[in-house]
């Protein structure tokens, strides 16, 4: 376990390297954040009430996004097709480590920076726009948020890794993360609350594995499920955990066989 | 300035940009999809939230759409031929920069021209397409209206252009930055909506400051008579000033380089 503490550790480190590249980074976070922030005042601050959402609600949403965001989908897994493809993997194979176990070790370095700065960054936001915030304080809710975060952040995991084992069978690894952060940003709900859409596309939504990223966790902070509908979630979205881990672990098994180590 | 020469190394560096596109037909596929996507995505999210709701700063439908797919096609055609400068930075670490500076061609013209991005132009036509069926929908649009239009979006163009050299000084001055491209083009993406609905100071900032709206916004208002005349020639002003600027700072940044990398 010592040696993982190490990887997070390192990638911390790693993090501030490049001191000012860093700044013009957690720059760009804000911009975004501040894009579709004052996108969503602007369409708010007109009518107290939107798709069942009071303005509090909304940019509580949009805000929480921001955190859950920085917490699920920040991520070093995007390194694995290149290790592939460049023969690079072949340093882990032979040293005494878990290759999974050390990439998410490097994720979760990179999440404590993500989180950390996120937090200072909502702060200050939060002084200077003093937005209307929904505070939920129910224990059970916040814990159940918790919960379906930390489900949310592990979903994740194995389905950006899934991605990047498309190296043992293609040298094309960036375009397929490029056409997977597009979907996944929209279907996850990091443009909009999802239950806005019509009934019935909703409804597919549901049963699909990003709508647990982001959408979910949120909706129960902002204490809008029912507690029947919390469960049938959390089940959904371990169901999907359990298969997708199935999925990775057959496709990394696979991958191996034809894996010849080339680029070195 | 030999303006057939240039065009003749453009058409040389695009040619060789778009073989390595197409290398792997795979990718060229999957990237062309995501862009459409991208693009169909936000156009949806648009639209649920003006035919729904009707607050997008008093625009109707097809206005919203029609500010939505001119950001597009200024975006697209800047990436489309300055997609160069996506690379410039791996250029300039390497040592290779140094090789455009010793060649019989502006090096500026080269860091910048250097290879446009055929997977670019499916999201071009689409945005025209979107352009004159939104500007069909709404109606009222005479002449003038077109004539300020089209010089407007060229004047977009010119900001851009001396936005991108300015990403090629930072580039120059300092290797330390590799995202400042994309700082410009997270700045952008709030001129996908009009810029009427941010508030102040926000929409002073990216009015004059950094004129996202003036590139993005203005066009599409002038379109439909909805600007005022010191709007259009304060549009101008800034273009040239942002161009003059530009190409200032890139002369003393080439005096500032250090070829260190080589």
């Amino acid at each position: 376990m010592k040696k993982y503490l190490s990887v997070a550790k390192n990638t911390w480190a790693e993090t501030f390297t490049y001191r000012l590249n860093f700044v013009v980074w957690r720059f760009r976070v804000v911009l975004q954040l501040l894009t579709i922030y004052f996108l969503w005042f602007a369409i708010t601050i007109k009518s107290d009430n939107i798709f069942g959402y009071g303005q509090a609600q909304i940019l509580t949403y949009v805000l929480g996004t921001s955190l859950i965001n920085s917490f699920v989908f920040a991520s070093r897994t995007y390194g694995v097709g290149n290790e592939i493809n460049e023969g690079s993997l072949s340093n882990y194979l032979v040293k005494p480590v878990n290759y999974f176990m050390y990439h998410f070790a490097r994720d979760l370095g990179d999440k404590a920076v993500n989180v950390i700065f996120s937090i200072v960054e909502l702060s200050i936001l939060f002084a200077i726009l003093r937005p209307p915030l929904f505070l939920q304080t129910n224990p059970v809710l916040l814990l159940l948020t918790i919960v379906s975060t930390l489900i949310a952040l592990i979903l994740y995991f194995f389905l950006n890794f899934l991605i990047g084992l498309v190296g043992f069978w293609s040298p094309e690894v960036w375009a397929p993360r490029f056409i997977f952060m597009i979907v996944i940003t929209f279907f996850a709900g990091g443009l909009f609350p999802l239950d806005i859409l019509p009934s019935k596309i909703f409804a597919v939504f549901k049963i699909l594995p990003f709508t647990y990223l982001l959408y979910f966790p949120l909706k129960i902070y902002l204490g809008q499920l029912a507690m029947s509908d919390i469960i049938i979630g959390m089940f959904v979205s371990l169901s999907w955990l359990v298969c997708i881990y199935l999925v990775v672990k057959f496709v990394w098994m696979q991958g191996l066989k034809v894996y010849t180590a080339w680029g070195k | 300035m030999n303006i057939k020469k240039y065009f003749k190394v453009w058409q040389i560096t695009t040619l060789s940009a778009t073989q390595i596109a197409f290398a792997s037909r795979f990718g060229a596929l999957i990237f062309i999809v995501g862009k459409l996507l991208r693009f169909a995505f936000f156009l949806f999210f648009l639209v649920i939230i003006a035919s729904r709701t009707k607050v997008v700063a008093d625009y109707s439908l097809w206005q919203v759409i029609f500010f939505y797919a001119t950001f597009n096609f200024i975006d697209t055609t800047a990436q489309f031929f300055l997609r160069e400068v996506y690379r410039f930075r791996a250029y300039v670490v390497s040592g290779n920069f140094d090789y455009f500076l010793t060649r019989p061609i502006s090096p500026l013209f080269r860091s910048l021209f250097g290879g446009s991005d055929i997977l670019d132009t499916v999201m071009l036509a689409l945005s025209v397409i979107f352009i004159a069926v939104s500007a069909a929908k709404i109606g009222n649009i005479n002449l003038t209206g077109i004539f300020i239009y089209a010089v407007l979006v060229a004047n977009a163009l010119i900001i851009a252009l001396a936005i991108h050299i300015l990403v090629l000084c930072i580039g120059v001055l300092t290797t330390e930055i590799d995202n400042s491209i994309m700082l410009y083009r997270d700045l952008t993406q709030m001129g996908r909506v009009p810029i009427d609905i941010y508030r102040e100071p926000v929409t002073f900032l990216i009015t004059f400051v950094i004129p996202v709206g003036i590139m993005m916004t203005y066009p599409a208002k002038a379109l439909m008579n909805m600007l005022a005349a010191q709007s259009i020639i304060i549009a101008f002003v800034i273009g040239g000033l942002f161009l003059a600027g530009s190409l200032k700072l890139w002369r003393l940044s080439l005096k500032n380089y250090t070829s260190v990398s080589t």
